[in-house]
């Protein structure tokens, strides 16, 4: 069974203290909010998780291993996926080149043509089969984002952590987004879902982590969260204003 | 029959004639022609394996040159420093190796007056000493061995460096190994340049017809078949998962890595296997003009190599290989000066003005190069089609 | 042989101590939970100028990271290094003549203002536009080229300031077409990977200019002559004659250097005027700072582009035009130019024009200790260009933000 530790993580970055004793556990097949105003430590805390930063204390553990002193290719193998909040398709390479990244990251003595089968599955559940020969360049915004969550499909990492996957999103794609979470949930895949979107957040994940300036104030079910008094006066209190995060999003026709 | 066959029966047509063209190639000029064929070839080499380096893997380094020269400068002092003899000399260093001594000379410079310990040595070796050379191919061996370490170095060192920082480092490498080389003069003669000797300095016998030492036939088969070895590994590489990760480090380097990439062991390696071929490429070619001066790291040398690889197509291996050898070409085709009145038109400087014009305006309005984008109208042949025939047989399918 | 082995031992001492102070520091940083940033360097240069006592001195109380621990250090390293070797070469020139060590430092001095004077220009260019132009040392050639045939060829006799203003609007125009042409659809959106293409294009037009002024001037040097001659003065302090100017009887400087070593001083301060007392200068410095703020306060951005990458070429023309009377000219002059200016902005920190100053003046003192003392004059000559790319490649490594460049 999945299984995470995050113990303890600090991370300064000069004098600023970007997370603080960050410690929270994962088990199973968990659907997890993570949510926290603008510089919370969101994705300062997903890099450290994935491996692109190394924490300036504490320990992660996945599945027994530690992973934070692990380059993040090797977090990728050991079992943690993760997309990035401004969408990163391989632009000159086909979609289906894409997708068999990871795939053969994943399996040393293995062929492209090993991968054809369970590609092509992929991009049929994420309806953009009829595209598997164009290059990234040629998707649309959206089309870039589903091709992301495809290429995790193949890299079939325990963990998942979604860096803001409904940012500028048309509504038909957020259903197959909906879809593909819950999907990858019933797989046994534990999901991080990382969001601005309350909505969403509170539909889908049925745990909330809420991170304040580098504090983890709260975790637990969304219902109790929500009406935690720490987390009205840090986050929810106030009016967010999500518009910003769309316009900034969508530009990569 | 598809057109996707159409450019590799044309490329299995061009290997076979390039196998037979001195054979029926019988003009005048048949040495100039040949020398052409040679020069194209090295130079075909260097654009390619750049394209695989800074196109393919993303990775803009100015250094390939500088592969290029240690790869010669490794032969040609091997050349120079490294004899075989039956007897020892006690003067020099050397090491017995069965009944033979290696003897590496001690380096004198260019003054004429000293002489190296083998000369002083002779007075007092007993008579019938043999002295030669071994074997040239084991100095072209070293020299890609050590294109390839320096490779590897670099590649390590250059980890960290993107774009124009990686592009300054490896000016600075390049004009770093150009200095050394010229200002060593009591081992590399500096600018007097270093001499080595033709590919085969007995001439050979093959099929009952001798070709003489500086007969073009032998560098010209050595070279085209260093170049289509270049181009077989290549193309090989290209096609498994090593073409497909460096390209992946090449569109995002952290993208690539959290999926799994290991991006520091691709870098490396793309680095190591193209200084090794620009390394080969170099030995063979100093063997074939026969002498090697620091020169050839000129900055311009190297914008040569870059201008052909971009014109012909920075991201298609064969596309630069064939740009590299038009280009070629048409710079020595166009020597030919001529008058306009009074003014004379020097074309051995005008052509270079017009390539760095072509080279600018093909950056500018023809990203992919001239020649990138013929192969891919045939490679990619219904891409568009099956996209648009799949999309109205699947019309529910959605996106914005 | 003696004399020797004590330059060796004392490099070796100072280098495994700066080795262990650049391993070690960081790591006593992070554990007691301090900013760790520079902490490296810091640790490197007090472990190579006080040994162990100072590594020690530094692991115990930790201070944070100031500009002072870095200098000083810095400043001592290269004094015990210097006396090092003044013990191991006693008879060298270096440290026996004090006055061939004063003329070297003077000389140092003027060549490196005259570099950083090359180096304005590559500065204001990546500040602004956030590329390298690997053109500018072109553009440094054709400066020179303009002003050589405006005051040998063309009219001879004429005012130097105008042939020197020539050659500013000369490569002032050039690098404004160039970059109306050419750079401008970069930022536009209109090519693809704009990082790549501004390296290739700007590479492109190095070669274009190289050949082309080849083609039309040819390939055989050329030298302007002295712009003016200094009145003819002799005092206690230092006497002139038409060429040049001594000092004590000792520090000779040449006047064509002594001209542009002025006016490259005058330039940088009528730089900096113009970039913080205009508006234009102003708007140049928001463009630096923020692209998108700035083109929301209603600067046109394309303008302020266009615009230091035509300053950034005069800069550099006018660097040409003043040195075109000091080396003998070539169209490959370019390439020599390019290579220092890309040392000085890697020194200074990209973007940072006191930082090309100082850079430059580094790399002038730099190449003056090391031709002057190193002894065999000649290879030291041939490793002049060298010694400029072995800081840079170091710097690159260490510390790819520069001495004086913001931390990315």
């Amino acid at each position: 069974m999945t299984e995470l530790r995050v113990n303890n993580i600090t991370k300064n970055f000069g004098g600023l203290q970007v997370l603080h004793n960050v410690s929270f556990e994962v088990n199973g097949p968990e659907l997890i909010g993570l949510i926290g105003p603008n510089g919370a430590g969101k994705t300062t805390l997903t890099n450290i998780l994935d491996g692109a930063l190394n924490p300036t204390s504490g320990t992660v553990y996945l599945n027994g291993r530690r992973i934070d002193a692990m380059p993040p290719y090797e977090v990728a193998k050991a079992g943690l996926g993760r997309t990035f909040q401004v969408t990163r398709a391989f632009r000159r390479m086909t979609v289906l080149e894409n997708l068999y990244v990871p795939a053969l990251a994943l399996h040393p003595a293995a062929r492209q043509r090993d991968f054809e089968g369970k590609a092509m599955d992929v991009l049929e559940f994420l309806t953009i089969d009829h595209l598997r020969n164009e290059y990234g360049r040629a998707l649309s915004g959206g089309q870039q984002k589903l091709l992301e969550l495809g290429r995790l499909l193949m890299l079939d990492p325990d963990i998942i952590i979604l860096d803001e996957p409904f940012a500028g999103v048309h509504p038909k794609l957020m259903e197959i987004i909906y879809k593909y979470i819950y999907k990858v949930n019933e797989d046994g895949k534990a999901v991080i879902i990382i969001s601005h979107d309350m909505d969403t957040i509170f539909t889908l994940s049925k745990r909330l982590l809420v991170l304040n300036y580098g504090d983890l104030i709260a975790d637990g079910d969304p219902e109790i969260v929500k009406n935690d008094p720490t987390v009205i006066e840090a986050y929810l209190g106030v009016d967010e204003d999500d518009d910003s995060y769309d316009d900034e999003e969508d530009d990569d026709e | 029959m598809n057109r996707q066959w159409i450019p590799r029966i044309a490329g299995i047509l061009a290997v076979v004639l390039l196998f037979i063209f001195p054979f029926i190639y019988g003009r005048a000029d048949y040495d100039f022609i040949m020398h052409l064929w040679i020069t194209a070839f090295f130079f075909a080499i260097l654009a390619s394996s750049w394209s695989l380096l800074a196109g393919y893997a993303g990775q803009f380094s100015f250094a390939h040159m500088a592969f290029m020269a240690i790869g010669a400068y490794t032969a040609a002092l091997y050349g120079n420093y490294i004899r075989i003899l039956s007897a020892p000399t006690n003067l020099c260093t050397e090491y017995q190796i069965g009944g033979r001594w290696l003897v590496i000379l001690n380096p004198v410079g260019v003054t004429s007056s000293a002489k190296d310990c083998l000369e002083i040595a002779k007075e007092s070796l007993p008579v019938g000493t043999i002295i030669s050379q071994p074997s040239i191919w084991w100095g072209v061996l070293g020299g890609v061995l050590m294109g390839g370490i320096f490779g590897l170095l670099v590649g390590y060192l250059v980890l960290r460096l993107r774009s124009t920082y990686l592009a300054l480092f490896t000016i600075g490498f390049a004009e770093i190994l150009r200095a050394a080389i010229s200002a060593e003069i009591a081992i590399t003669q500096g600018q007097a340049g270093l001499e080595l000797l033709p590919l085969f300095p007995r001439g050979l016998t093959l099929f009952g017809n001798t070709y003489s030492s500086t007969d073009k036939l032998m560098p010209y088969y050595a070279m085209l078949f260093l170049f289509l070895l270049c181009m077989a590994i290549m193309l090989r590489l290209t096609g498994t998962r090593f073409g497909l990760f460096i390209r992946a480090l090449r569109e995002d380097e952290e993208a690539a890595a959290a999926l799994g990439v290991n991006v520091v062991r691709y870098k490396v390696m793309v680095f190591t296997i193209t200084a090794m071929m620009a390394a080969a490429a170099g030995a063979i070619f100093g063997h074939y003009i026969g002498i090697i001066t620091p020169n050839i790291l000129l900055i311009l040398q190297m914008s040569l190599v870059i201008a052909m690889a971009v014109i012909g197509g920075l991201e298609s291996i064969v596309a630069s290989a064939i740009g590299a050898i038009i280009i070629l070409f048409m710079l020595e085709l166009l020597r030919n000066s001529f008058d306009i009145g009074p003014v004379r038109v020097d074309m051995t400087l005008w052509r270079l003005v017009f390539f760095g014009a072509v080279l600018m305006l093909t950056l500018r309005f023809r990203r992919n190069g001239l020649i990138a984008p013929i192969l891919d109208w045939f490679n990619r042949a219904g891409v568009a089609e099956e996209t648009v025939a799949k999309r109205q047989a699947a019309p529910t399918e959605g996106s914005d | 042989m003696e004399y020797s082995s004590i330059f060796f031992l004392t490099l070796l001492w100072v280098l495994v101590w700066g080795a262990i102070g650049l391993a070690v520091t960081p790591r006593i940083y992070l554990r007691r939970d301090k900013d760790v940033s520079q902490t490296g360097l810091m640790g490197a240069l007090i472990g190579a100028a006080f040994g162990p006592i100072g590594l020690a001195i530094l692991w115990v109380f930790t201070p944070s990271y100031k500009t002072r621990w870095v200098l000083l250090p810095g400043i001592i390293v290269i004094f015990i290094l210097s006396l090092a070797f003044a013990r191991a070469d006693p008879n060298n020139l270096c440290v026996t003549s004090g006055s061939f060590v004063a003329s070297q430092l003077v000389n140092g001095i003027i060549i490196g203002i005259i570099y950083s004077l090359m180096a304005l220009g590559i500065t204001l260019i990546f500040s602004i536009l956030g590329i390298v132009s690997f053109a500018h040392g072109e553009f440094y050639m054709v400066g020179g080229m303009i002003a050589y045939f405006m005051t040998a060829r063309w009219f001879p006799g004429v005012n130097p300031l105008l042939a020197i203003l020539a050659a500013c609007v000369g490569t002032f125009l050039i690098g404004y077409v160039f970059e109306r042409l050419f750079l401008q659809p970069m930022h536009t959106g209109e090519v693809e990977r704009p990082g790549e293409y501004a390296i290739l294009i700007t590479f492109g037009l190095a070669f274009f200019l190289q050949y082309f002024v080849q083609a039309t001037v040819g390939a055989n040097p050329v030298k302007a002559t002295r712009y003016f001659d200094f009145p003819i003065v002799e005092n206690a302090l230092f006497q002139t004659s038409k060429g040049s100017i001594t000092f004590f009887d000792a520090v000779s400087i040449p006047n064509p250097r002594l001209t542009a070593a002025v006016v490259a001083v005058l330039m940088l301060v009528v730089l900096l005027l113009f970039l913080y007392r205009t508006w234009t200068g102003k708007a140049l410095r928001a463009v630096s700072e923020d692209k998108q703020a700035a083109a929301v306060a209603g600067i046109n951005t394309e303008g302020m582009n266009t615009l230091a990458f035509a300053l950034g070429s005069m800069l550099a023309g006018l660097s040409g035009a003043m040195l075109v009377q000091v080396f003998s000219w070539l169209p490959q002059v370019g390439t020599i130019a390019s290579s220092r200016s890309f040392v000085i902005i890697v020194l200074g920190g990209m973007g940072s024009l006191p930082g090309a100053f100082i850079g430059g003046l580094m790399v002038g003192l730099f190449e003056a200790a090391g031709t002057g003392c190193i002894p065999d004059p000649t290879r030291a000559a041939s490793y002049i260009p060298a010694y400029g790319m072995i800081v840079l490649t170091l710097i690159l490594l260490l510390k790819p933000t520069g001495l004086f460049g913001k931390e990315l």
